[in-house]
């Protein structure tokens, strides 16, 4: 569960969104909409810990009875996925998910459960590929295996359809829903796009700026 | 005709010495020479310790500044330093490190006791430890900046928030996603780095090992030696050096490509790197250390510059006086002059030489081969190309005028300034200047008055860098100007082991000085030149 208690993103300590109190429970979707500018990614980076300077987050964020909002960004155990899949091109497939994918488990194990979950999203066999060398399709499929590979609490999806073509876009739009049912994480989602909110979100908010 | 020079010598084959024997016996000399392989293995050890040292600190100081206010201070604080010469930090590191030194002077007698200098070998230590420091000093601020402007081409900021997200820590986030990729972007300045550390000469002379010296100072000897029968033996050595050179680089990517290896390995092992953190911030914290030596370095050259009486064990001098200054005047007014004309004239022809290169390279061609040839003359041994280089000068008896100490000077003014303007000038958007040939036709006056004006910060920028560049050439003055031709920097090498401090500390003191004032007109007048222009028209037309 993933619950946020009067949140605002401020600039020089004046507040630029109304305060956000919400809870989104395990498997449950929230939809974030708003005017483009509003602070809807603003809001995210927050949530995230990656919010750029001359902005500051306030507000609890509290996931699974843990405040998360001071801790550092790695200890927060959030998954963050954006428009730009942000994978590192000097590794390959397999290293960028070896990456992300913490476990005591052997070196071995872990490329085998590697291999079936690339198989599962039909990347199979481009593990020894670099990312540049995968379409844009394949780029943002890799990006939610490694997301989801790191075991987040929650997730976080910031427009992360927005850049794709519209059978991606569905294509894409299945592969997270469906990710989020197994996983039954919370998650926030950034739109300006309806059709998102409308065939993803179990609940919509709309961002209002002060 | 560099490498030819000193190639054919180490074969018997040396017009300007009258022999032209084909013979393997300089060779031979030389492998039976002790002291060439102690000063091998010497050179070997200094410059591959230094610069290992160097990457490490400067690689763990960015880690440990990323993202906060402290790395643009870094920046700032990096740019000035880079223009003092090495010869200007050695000698100050020796004022503040030495027996005698501030170091030393602080805490004694009230906490050490001593009423006189200890007996410590601590500068031109056999080991070469304090050549080390003082490499270590002048390259981590060069190896820092060269990150700083690599990291800038990666998306740092995004890679990190990336790798922290999927729960890795700031260390294991750059060790996985960035230190990788950023290598491949300093490699050339860390290559520079290693090639200068094993083959520099002026440092050496001031603050290096000299029993055994380091194998560059040997053959310098060798080569000045009066009777020219160890010339052939020079040139051997200088071969030797160069290969050692390359040598050194080769072990070093191997040993980079092994740990490259495992560095992946740990990262991608499933809890990522945890264990080197305390290591890292300890060498940003040495790093910080280094930075902190420089500032002292260069404070210590005017208190020994400008003081009267300072006996030991004083903290500061019981008197301070312009004497040193007046007494030298005429002579440091000499040899600044000296310097100042080759670095100006240098610097100059260095930036219109590369502006014709560069034009011919964005007009007709995108060869590599005048960067290949630059960054040759960076990388091979000053002192194995010089030496060739000096017996094509004695050959055709042009040597030991102002005019061939400026050529040998421009020789390693251009490649930084051609190195310096390339990509600013190829990115520069010709777009404008087609522009202002269609609205004027006057193709030769729209260059000078519109794209040369528009590339003013990386034109000043460029000539600042060539004029540092050679304000520091010790080995190209002496070997071209044969003594006749004194600069700043020759005469501080040369009064370095004098004892005469306030002399040398003003020698290094102006050395310094100089490069300095022109970086900070070069950083400051470009801003404002457009404002200063109007400003003026306003008032007087």
């Amino acid at each position: 569960m993933l619950t946020l208690k009067n949140v605002y993103i401020a600039r020089d300590h004046a507040p630029i969104i109304a305060p956000v109190s919400e809870t989104i429970n395990a498997g449950e979707v929230l939809a974030l909409m708003g005017p483009s500018g509003v602070g809807k990614s603003s809001l995210l980076a927050y949530l995230s810990g990656t919010l750029p300077s001359g902005l500051s987050g306030h507000g609890e964020v509290t996931l699974e009875h843990l405040a998360i909002q001071d801790l550092p960004i790695e200890k927060r155990q959030l998954g963050l996925l954006q428009q730009s899949p942000l994978l590192f091109n000097h590794l390959t497939v397999e290293e960028n998910l070896l990456f992300a994918y913490k476990s005591p488990e052997s070196r071995f194990l872990r490329k085998q459960a590697i291999r079936s979950k690339l198989e599962e999203i039909g990347l199979e066999g481009l593990e020894h590929q670099l990312p540049q060398h995968l379409s844009g399709g394949q780029q943002a499929r890799l990006a939610l295996l490694r997301t989801l590979l790191a075991k987040p609490k929650a997730l976080l999806l910031d427009e992360p359809f927005s850049k794709l073509d519209h059978s991606l876009r569905a294509e894409m739009r299945e592969l997270v829903l469906d990710a989020i049912q197994k996983t039954q994480v919370p998650t926030i989602l950034v739109t300006h796009d309806q059709e998102d909110a409308d065939l993803m979100a179990t609940r919509v908010y709309s961002l209002r700026s002060i | 005709m560099g490498f030819l020079g000193v190639f054919l010598p180490s074969f018997g084959i040396d017009p300007a010495a009258g022999s032209d024997q084909f013979t393997l016996t300089a060779w031979k000399q030389l492998f039976h020479s002790a002291e060439f392989w102690s000063g091998l293995s010497l050179s070997l050890f200094i410059g591959v310790v230094s610069t290992a040292l160097s990457y490490w600190i400067a690689t763990s100081l960015v880690i440990a500044c990323f993202g906060s206010h402290w790395f643009d201070r870094l920046n700032t604080f990096i740019a000035p330093i880079l223009s003092i010469p090495h010869v200007a930090i050695s000698i100050g590191l020796i004022f503040l490190i030495s027996p005698s030194g501030w170091l030393v002077r602080w805490f004694s007698p009230w906490l050490t006791g001593f009423e006189r200098p200890p007996n410590w070998l601590i500068v031109q230590d056999p080991q070469g430890w304090s050549m080390i420091l003082a490499l270590v000093i002048k390259e981590t601020p060069y190896l820092v900046f060269a990150i700083m402007a690599a990291l800038s081409q990666l998306d740092a900021r995004s890679r990190i928030q990336t790798a922290k997200i999927l729960g890795h820590t700031t260390i294991s986030a750059w060790h996985g996603t960035l230190l990788g990729p950023l290598y491949r972007l300093v490699r050339l300045p860390i290559m520079i780095v290693l090639a200068f550390s094993i083959t520099v000469v002026d440092v050496a002379l001031i603050i290096g090992p000299n029993t055994p010296s380091t194998l560059a100072v040997t053959l310098l000897r060798w080569f000045n030696d009066p009777s020219l029968m160890l010339r052939g033996q020079a040139s051997a050595a200088a071969i030797v050096l160069a290969c050692g050179v390359v040598c050194m680089m080769l072990l070093w990517e191997a040993c980079y490509f092994i740990y490259d290896k495992l560095r992946k390995y740990v990262t991608l092992s499933g809890d990522g790197i945890t264990n080197i953190r305390p290591l890292t911030w300890f060498s940003a914290l040495v790093g910080s250390g280094i930075f902190l030596l420089t500032a002292l370095t260069l404070i210590v050259l005017p208190i020994w510059a400008f003081a009267h009486r300072w006996r030991f064990p004083d903290t500061w001098p019981s008197q301070f006086s312009l004497n040193t200054i007046s007494r030298l005047g005429q002579r440091l007014f000499e040899l600044s002059m000296s310097s100042l004309s080759l670095a100006l004239v240098s610097g100059f022809v260095a930036l219109l030489i590369s502006l014709v290169l560069l034009e011919r390279e964005r007009r007709f061609l995108q060869s590599k081969l005048v960067t290949t040839m630059m960054l040759f003359t960076v990388l091979m041994p000053q002192i194995t190309l010089l030496f060739g280089i000096q017996v094509g000068l004695l050959w055709t008896g042009w040597n030991g005028n102002w005019w061939s100490v400026l050529l040998l000077h421009l020789i390693y003014v251009l490649p930084y300034v051609y190195l310096t303007l390339k990509a600013p000038y190829l990115a520069f958007d010709e777009r404008i200047l087609q522009q202002a040939n269609l609205l004027k036709d006057s193709p030769i006056k729209n260059y000078l008055l519109i794209k040369l004006p528009l590339l003013k910060v990386s034109l000043s920028a460029a000539f600042a860098l060539g004029f540092a560049v050679s304000m520091a050439q010790y080995l190209p003055t002496i070997m071209s100007g044969e003594g006749r031709i004194n600069t700043l920097t020759t005469e501080a090498v040369a009064r370095a082991s004098s004892g005469d401090r306030k002399l040398v500390s003003s020698l290094a003191l102006i050395q310094a000085f100089l490069p300095l004032i022109c970086f900070y007109l070069a950083t400051v007048m470009p801003k404002h030149w457009t404002t200063w222009r109007v400003a003026l028209r306003r008032k007087f037309c």
